[in-house]
Formats: C-alpha cells, sequence, structure tokens
C-alpha cells in the first residue's frame, strides 16, 4: 500500500480504555471540541448526558451544556445553534425522542448539521427498556444521515467522522448515530482512542457558509414558502445532498480516518463468508456479533451461511447490497423493528431489503426475523433463524416469510 | 392551455379584505354552489389557501366552481398557469381595483374573454372601466361590468352581491336556483327579497377592450421583454449580489410565469434556504404590502407638531422617524396613526380617492364593521 499512517508516532498517543458506549461517545464529543450540548435525560441515552457533564465539571472541556426542561426544547436549542454557526450535540431515546420530533424533522429539511446520539429503546407504551429500533427509523424519509455502531470502539469513531460528513458543505445535513439500548451503551468494552492531532487533521472547525448572525450578513433561513415558487426545489436540494453524502462524503471520510487511525470500516456494508454462502443473515448493530457467533458454528456443521452488517441505514447503500447478495439463494433479515400493517406485515428493515433487492433479475428469497418488545436475543433463536433460511434456500420457497422468534404463544 | 374538462367548468372568483370578507366571501361562493347544485350540476367552493386574512385588510380570494355535470379535475390553488377559466370577477371592495391582488396577480387575470366583472362599490360601470383599463387588464376583454351598491339591499354585502352575480352568470344558474336553493337552507325573506332586487336592478354594461389600450399590458410587454433578455443568472453559486438581482427581477415580475420564472433553479439555492436581507439602512427588496390599502393616512405637515406618536404606534413601521414620512410602500392603512394623532393632522383618506379622486361611497371602515358584525 502506499505510505499512509498505519502505526501510531511516538508522539501521537492513543489510549486503550474499558468503556461503556456511553463514555465512549461522550470521549468523541469532547474530542470534537463540540461548543453547544442539549441535554435531557432519558434511560439509555442518560449515561452520555452523565459523562459529558462529568466531563464539563472536571474541567476536561467546555462546551455550553443546556440542560432543557424536555427533549422537544432539546432538540430546538441544538437546532437554533447550529444555525447560528455552534458545533452541538444531542441524543435521546424511545420516545423521548418522538417527543423531539418537530425540532428533529426541521433540523433536517432546514440542513443544519447537528450529530445526534440514539440510544435505541422501544417505544411507549407500554414504558419498555428494551430494545428496538423504531425510535430512529421513525424519522427515516426525513433527510437525517443513520449509521449504526456494533462497539463502543464504533461508537466513538461513528461520532467523530458524523461531524465530518455532517458540515461538509455540499452535504449539511444532520447524522443520527444509533447505539442498540443497553448492550452498547451500558456495557463497557475495550475502546482506543484517536491521537488529538488526527482529530485536528480530521476534523476542521466548523465554518457554515452563511450562519444566522447579526454581526455577519444579515440573512433569514428557512421561511415561509409558497410551494408554486420553491417548493421542489428547497426539498431537490436535501434530495442532492443526501446523494453527495452516499458518492462521495461518507466514502470519502471513512478512508481518511482509516489512514489516520488504522481502523478500517467499509464504510456501507461490512460481509463475512460471501463467496460461498448460499444463505446469508443481514442484520445492524451490536448482534451482528451474535450472528457472527452463529455462522461460524453453522459452518463447522457445513451450512454455508454468511453475514452482512449494515452500517448506513440513510444513506441507504442498495447498489452495493444488490452487488453483495448477488447469487445468495436466501437473505435473512434479523430485524429490531416492526411496521405493523406493512407489506408482508413486515419490519423496517426487511422492506427496506426487498425495495432494495427487488431490480435484481435472480433476487433472493427474503425473510424477516423480528425481534419485537426488546426482549433478548439468543443463540439458539439465531440457529432456529439459521435453520429457517437454510430450509428456504434449499425448497426455493418460503414457508413464512415473517417471523417473530421471541414469542410466547403462536406467531400469527 | 385548457382541457375539455376544464372549459366546461364555471368558475366564480370572489375577491375580499380581512375577516369580514372572509365570512361574506365564503357565503356568497357557497351559496353560488348551492345554487349550481339546484341547477343540477357538481359544485365546489374553497378560500385560496396561501391567503391569511386574519389581519383587517388583507386581500383574499374564494373560489365557487360549478361542473358541467360534474368536475372530474382536482383543482389549484394557484390559477393562473391553467389559463382563461373565470366566467366572473366580483371585488367586495373597489379599493382593491388599484392593486394587485392577494396572488400578485391582475383582478383579470385567468379570466375569460367574455368574463363579468362585478364591484360593489357606488361608482358607474364607466368609471370601473377606466380603473379596469388602469390598473387590472393586460388581455383583450370583451364581457360586462356590473356595479351594485350592495348596502342598498342589505346591510349584509353577500346578498346585493349575489344578485348582481347570478346576472352576470347569464344563465349558468338562474335567480331560481338561487333564490330556491338559499330558501331551503333556511335563509330569511329579506335575504332572499335583496337577492331578487339586486338581480332585477343589475344592469351589465357591455366591454370591448383590446389589450393594448390597458396600462398593465404596456407595461407588463416592457418588463417581460425585459425578462426575457436579461442574461441567465440561474447557474452561478450562490452569493448575495445574484441572489438581490434576482429578488429584483421576480418583484417586478408582471406574470405568474415570469414571476415562478425568476426562481431560481435548486442547484443554486443555499442549503436550509438561507434568504439574504437588508443590510441596516437599505430597503428591502420585493416585499411591498401596500395592496393590503382600502385607506392611506394623508398628514397634513400645517397641522403637525412632530411628537412622533404615529412612528411609535404604527404596528408597521411605516412611518419613518425624521422628518415624520409614512412609507406607503409598506403602509397597510390600519389608521392607528390617524387614531393617535393629538392635533388630528394625519386623516384618512379611501385609496380611490387618493389616486383617482373618486368619492368612493360604498365602504365598510373597521369601526363600522365593528360596530355592525361585531367583528
Amino acid at each position: 500500500m502506499s505510505s499512509v499512517i498505519v502505526k501510531a508516532e511516538p508522539k501521537t498517543v492513543m489510549k486503550r480504555q474499558i468503556w461503556t458506549g456511553a463514555r465512549a461517545v461522550a470521549e468523541a464529543v469532547r474530542m470534537a471540541d463540540v461548543d453547544v450540548i442539549a441535554a435531557y435525560p432519558i434511560r439509555p441515552y442518560t449515561g452520555i448526558m452523565n459523562s459529558l457533564a462529568t466531563m464539563i465539571a472536571g474541567g476536561e472541556f467546555h462546551a455550553e451544556y443546556v440542560v432543557c426542561d424536555s427533549e422537544h426544547s432539546q432538540f430546538e436549542v441544538v437546532k437554533h445553534a447550529s444555525a447560528v454557526g455552534a458545533r452541538t450535540f444531542v441524543g435521546s431515546s424511545g420516545t423521548g425522542l418522538v417527543y423531539g420530533a418537530e425540532a428533529v424533522v426541521v433540523t433536517a429539511l432546514g440542513q443544519l448539521p447537528v450529530v445526534g446520539v440514539v440510544g435505541c429503546r422501544a417505544l411507549d407504551d407500554p414504558g419498555n427498556f428494551g430494545m428496538e429500533w423504531n425510535d430512529a427509523l421513525m424519522f427515516r424519509d426525513i433527510g437525517w444521515l443513520m449509521s449504526w455502531a456494533k462497539d463502543p470502539q464504533e461508537a466513538l469513531d461513528m461520532v467523530l467522522v458524523a461531524y465530518r460528513i455532517s458540515e461538509n458543505p455540499s452535504v449539511m445535513l444532520p447524522h443520527f448515530v444509533a447505539l442498540d439500548g443497553a448492550t452498547i451503551t451500558h456495557v463497557a468494552s475495550p475502546v482506543t482512542t484517536p491521537a488529538k492531532e488526527h482529530v485536528a487533521e480530521f476534523l476542521p472547525p466548523y465554518k457554515p457558509r452563511n450562519p444566522l448572525d447579526p454581526r455577519a450578513e444579515p440573512i433569514s433561513k428557512a421561511m415561509h414558502i409558497a410551494p408554486s415558487l420553491i417548493g421542489p426545489e428547497q426539498r431537490k436540494g436535501v434530495d442532492a445532498a443526501m446523494k453527495k453524502a452516499k458518492e462521495e462524503v461518507i466514502p470519502e471520510a471513512w478512508r481518511l480516518w482509516a489512514d489516520l487511525t488504522g481502523r478500517r470500516y467499509p464504510p456501507f456494508l461490512e460481509a463475512k463468508h460471501l463467496e460461498d454462502s448460499e444463505c446469508v443473515l443481514l442484520t445492524m448493530g451490536a448482534y451482528s456479533k451474535d450472528i457472527d457467533y452463529v455462522i461460524e458454528r453453522q459452518r463447522r456443521r457445513n451450512r454455508k451461511i454468511g453475514s452482512v452488517r449494515l452500517r448506513y441505514f440513510r444513506p441507504f447503500p442498495d447498489d452495493e447490497l444488490r452487488e453483495m447478495l448477488k447469487g445468495v439463494k436466501a437473505v435473512g433479515v434479523v430485524d429490531f423493528s416492526y411496521s405493523l400493517g406493512s407489506p408482508h406485515h413486515g419490519s423496517v428493515l426487511y422492506n427496506e431489503v426487498r425495495a432494495a433487492l427487488y431490480d435484481l433479475k435472480d433476487r433472493p428469497l427474503a425473510m424477516s426475523f423480528i425481534f419485537a418488545g426488546g426482549r433478548e436475543m439468543t443463540i439458539s433463536e439465531l440457529e432456529g433463524a439459521c435453520e429457517a433460511l437454510t430450509q428456504t434456500a434449499r425448497s426455493g420457497r418460503i414457508e413464512k416469510p415473517v417471523r417473530w422468534p421471541t414469542i410466547r404463544g403462536e406467531d400469527v | 392551455m385548457g382541457s375539455t374538462e376544464l372549459e366546461g367548468l364555471t368558475w366564480i372568483a370572489v375577491h375580499g379584505r380581512g375577516v369580514l370578507h372572509t365570512a361574506q366571501g365564503s357565503q356568497i361562493a357557497l351559496t353560488l354552489s348551492q345554487a349550481g347544485i339546484n341547477a343540477g350540476r357538481e359544485a365546489y367552493y374553497y378560500m385560496r389557501y396561501d391567503d391569511s386574512p386574519e389581519r383587517v385588510q388583507l386581500p383574499l380570494i374564494y373560489y365557487s366552481v360549478l361542473g358541467k355535470p360534474s368536475i372530474d379535475v382536482v383543482l389549484p390553488e394557484e390559477v393562473q398557469p391553467i389559463g382563461e377559466i373565470f366566467n366572473a370577477v366580483a371585488v367586495l371592495d373597489s379599493s382593491m381595483l388599484v392593486h394587485q391582488t392577494s396572488q400578485r396577480a391582475l383582478m383579470l387575470d385567468g379570466s375569460k374573454p367574455d368574463c363579468a366583472l362585478v364591484v360593489n362599490t357606488s361608482m358607474k360601470p364607466e368609471q370601473v372601466l377606466k380603473l379596469v383599463k388602469k390598473y387590472n387588464c393586460a388581455q383583450d376583454w370583451n364581457g360586462r361590468i356590473i356595479t351594485v351598491r350592495s348596502s342598498r339591499y342589505h346591510t349584509n354585502l353577500v346578498y346585493g352581491v349575489v344578485g348582481a352575480l347570478t346576472k352576470a352568470l347569464d344563465g349558468e344558474i338562474t335567480l331560481e336556483n338561487v333564490v330556491d336553493s338559499m330558501e331551503a337552507t333556511g335563509n330569511k325573506v329579506d335575504a332572499l327579497d335583496a337577492v331578487r332586487q339586486s338581480h332585477e336592478d343589475a344592469e351589465p354594461m357591455p366591454v370591448s377592450l383590446k389589450a393594448a389600450e390597458c396600462e398593465p399590458f404596456k407595461t407588463k410587454s416592457k418588463l417581460l421583454e425585459a425578462y426575457r433578455s436579461a442574461p441567465s443568472i440561474q447557474s452561478d453559486p450562490w452569493d448575495r449580489a445574484i441572489y438581490m438581482q434576482l429578488k429584483q427581477r421576480a418583484a417586478e415580475a408582471p406574470t405568474y410565469e415570469s414571476r415562478t420564472g425568476s426562481m431560481p433553479r435548486w442547484e443554486v439555492l443555499a442549503p436550509g434556504l438561507i434568504e439574504f436581507n437588508q443590510r441596516p439602512g437599505e430597503r428591502n427588496i420585493g416585499f411591498k404590502t401596500s395592496f393590503a390599502r382600502t385607506f392611506r393616512p394623508v398628514r397634513d405637515p400645517k397641522l403637525c407638531v412632530d411628537c412622533k406618536l404615529c412612528h411609535i404606534f404604527c404596528p408597521d413601521g411605516a412611518v419613518d422617524f425624521n422628518p415624520i414620512r409614512i412609507d406607503y410602500e409598506y403602509c397597510k392603512g390600519c389608521g392607528v396613526c390617524a387614531s393617535v394623532c393629538g392635533p388630528k393632522a394625519i386623516f384618512m383618506i379611501h385609496e380611490l380617492k387618493a389616486l383617482e379622486d373618486i368619492d368612493e361611497q360604498e365602504f365598510l371602515t373597521l369601526r363600522k364593521a365593528l360596530i355592525e358584525y361585531a367583528y
């Protein structure tokens, strides 16, 4: 390879810690030298809020730390701070994230580069600390970039990279980094922090072209418009930004991150054993590790199963996924979401994967394994999924495409 | 433009001001639609969605559409681009004849060549025609004008206008249709009599007008020529100077097409819909609100003692401080300045008087509306 920096030089110090995802994210926020943090407690995101407060109180860094009266205000504060030219950080979970929905929507459509962390948590009713993706996925259509980390290390990396992507002048879209609630946010595992010099090179200060600042050029932002005059044009701008992110900015950012830190992630999709697999299990987030563990066991029993982990949900890497799954007989989506009443009474990730694969001439049969309600997935359930998937691939037809493996009672 | 479905429709536009005319315009449009249904046709009515006449005197438009017999299309809010559609245009406040409509268009834009213009006014049809030639028409017009003094028939101007409109619609719906449907919906005798009488009294004056005779046509042609020959400023990157040029062009645009055509392509929009504003001391381009005026304040400098109260109290900041000067581009004619003026140096005169020396008698001041209708 060319002479890129892979090994750390003596001057640059990369430390190794055992941190929860919450603590790791807080470290990323500190290293990004964020200006404004809006906070409102809701488990499992609260750990991030705590870690940041501890750091600020301990003098480790300075930021405007605003404890708001609710998630609604929380997201409004960062939206406006971002418009004025501040680098911002925000986060929430579950029903709290939904409470901020008005501001969340406007942040994306107003093209403000806010970075937020979603500690994925099941939506109310009932109150439930279990893990489901629906809270983050609720905002999938409006222009937020969305990525799923698999462990605290990737969480830290994703948050730092998110700032670079979001603040790129040809993107200017907000970015959610979604962490599986509890599994990543509250479980500590080894994390290597990047060196200060690496971050300084990677992340220049945030300088929007037209900040909402009367000391600069007086501007108005996001005024009321007439659709006949400017309606579709504004939407197309957001669409074009998303496309730019997908084609150029996201791959470039992860390439540079790999060169600087040595941690090489494929930007969109991470695949294992695809060369000789007839079945593939697809998922996002931490449980990809369980899946990788299970497929190793399956392979020892001569079952040709591979895995794909989706890192970015928005923009969705449909072309790369089609390329990857060409020739695969069956794909099973391990889905921690539900989409009640959707085609096949399926789930969100499942429907997106189906839509992405539609254009393939010989498309794989698609199944969904819905882990709803936040109940922890077990290895035996995953092995059952592999069983069902293999059965489907062998017979060439799906007996029951959408299954709820964790349910007690009949899976109607 | 115009398809078979659209050609078969009978389309009426009713222009009014403020919440009072919102209610009354609604009543007129509803009455015509009910009459249409009585005549065996499908009928819709709706207010122009972009209008927000919560503020006194802001203009609004109501549309009533009658099918032939049914309506097979989804009705547009911005009616101009679909061609010549109005069979009748009603104007509830005659001061609207010297301003643009709420759609920043001319009063007769989008009307059929034989459209009827019904105006609630004490003016004579000849006077209305003069105003139309000067302010409202940029096309050939072989229609008719009906003036109605609706206060003569009823305190609620709806009935006088409905009677005149029914005459204007010349058989599309008949007086019987209107009166029968009004009776069926519980209108009292005085309302029905008002409609009948107004219908009888209405005397359409035929009009034969060539576009070239109309002032707006001449201005429009010049501006359109300038618009067509202007170099394209669509492909440059976003910056303030270019933005201000665009804004100026859009502000002067005389037609719907040229106004929308002056809007930037999406590629040059700053992300997040940034709009450059005027710097301190500059004027904002293209944002005039004079179209909201029925009355304008006029200051007598001989009586004025320069107490500055009018400047302080003007809700729009339309009175400059030093020297005291009323900015007629932004004044909306609310009358607060006249109300607070101690020496009564500011008095309100009707727009038609100020601009054309016409003594309009058929108008409703806010004070009168509050007394009569408790709005």
